[in-house]
């Protein structure tokens, strides 16, 4: 059986054009795999990017039939359509065809307070995290983030406002938060309460949630902050 | 192998439900704000005296009105059963269920609530039993 794969191109004149090709289906074809082949066979001058190839890395999100997607771990075949359009992720500039610039996702990224900020830098001890501290119980869904930039390009408020930080870098700041050993809660919280870049941008749409290839619940993440950010004065894991 | 507007509504309308919500949400707060016009206009009549109030809801009880009623009621028991999703997801109960409560709370409660109400509507103000 023959898939239509429609991907999007950009020539160096300027535009938005696209480029169609033919090609047999195979029962466990990814997105990424039909790249490659058109590449490889077709043309060779295609532009995309990938690294691992096993949703690992995340360098392959590309807009599949307009979702955010990772091509690696998307099989042509779940997608249920005769003609497959491959896409630039929205709301980033692109670089070339379907590989964009993650600049301006890590700049917020970097808003955020990403790193971890040590209250006792000298210490030698291990610190002890009990199972049933909230950190312990919410860590391991929130920090699968491999920074694949889906979630920022499906968000429809990130489109319409540069400045708001946006869902990753959000859930990144969660964890810190969460984090007893971490100690720029306060300074978090300030870059979180702003009203253009924080946490109150958010329509609680879950379009983030709904594309997460690592399946974080990122709307749960800007939920828990705004909740924090009403009860100032209590610890944030009260 | 069908339309990309089928695939969509077969394959990922529980995956956006938040969005189909969010879209609910805005739709019907806007008709709401039109209804909520067209209210403080009909009764801004009564400042023109009784005639023309009487003259203003005389238009309002023709069958054509009556069933706009009925929608009416739809847009709010949508609106109000939405905003009580979104306050629980604000309030942090069912954010990992929220599709769920989208389905069956706004969707399934609000059917059975518009029914209700608009069963007897459609029996005793448009059909007049």
């Amino acid at each position: 059986m023959n898939i239509r794969i429609r991907i999007a191109r950009f020539p160096v004149q300027g535009g938005k054009t696209f480029s169609e090709f033919q090609l047999v289906l195979e029962e466990r074809m990814t997105v990424l795999d039909a790249l490659f082949r058109v590449q490889r066979e077709m043309d060779s001058s295609l532009g995309f990017r990938c690294a691992c190839r096993v949703g690992m890395c995340g360098s392959c999100a590309v807009s599949i039939n307009r979702i955010p997607r990772l091509a690696c771990s998307t099989l042509v075949k779940s997608l249920d359509s005769a003609t497959v359009t491959v896409e630039p992720l929205p709301n980033l500039p692109v670089i070339k065809d379907l590989a964009v610039s993650l600049a301006p996702f890590f700049e917020l990224w970097k808003r955020a307070l990403p790193a971890f900020r040590p209250r006792n830098k000298e210490s030698q001890e291990l610190a002890r995290i009990p199972a049933d501290t909230l950190f312990a119980q919410l860590a391991p869904g929130k920090r699968d983030c491999i920074t694949c930039g889906a979630c920022y390009s499906a968000c429809t408020i990130t489109r319409k406002s540069g400045r708001y930080l946006g869902p990753a870098a959000i859930n990144r700041a969660l964890l810190r938060l969460l984090d007893p050993r971490d100690a720029a809660d306060s300074e978090r919280l300030a870059v979180l309460d702003k009203e253009i870049e924080g946490v109150w941008r958010c329509h609680t749409q879950f379009n983030c949630t709904a594309t997460c290839p690592r399946g974080i619940n990122l709307t749960d993440s800007i939920v828990r902050i705004k909740r924090a950010l009403l009860r100032r004065g209590r610890s944030f894991q009260a | 192998m069908t339309s990309p507007a089928r695939v969509f509504l077969r394959k990922y309308r529980w995956r956006f439900s938040g969005m189909v919500a969010w879209v609910i949400q805005r739709v019907t707060g806007l008709l709401l704000l039109f209804y909520l016009f067209l209210h403080i206009h009909t009764v801004s009549k009564l400042a023109e005296g009784p005639e023309a109030f009487n003259q203003a809801m005389a238009t309002f009880h023709s069958p054509l009105f009556k069933l706009l009623e009925i929608g009416l009621l739809g847009t709010v028991v949508l609106h109000a059963v939405n905003g009580i999703r979104i306050t629980l997801i604000d309030l942090g109960i069912g954010v990992e269920k929220q599709r769920h409560l989208f389905w069956f709370l706004t969707v399934g409660i609000g059917i059975l609530i518009f029914l209700a109400g608009a069963i007897p509507m459609f029996l005793f103000a448009v059909l007049k039993v």
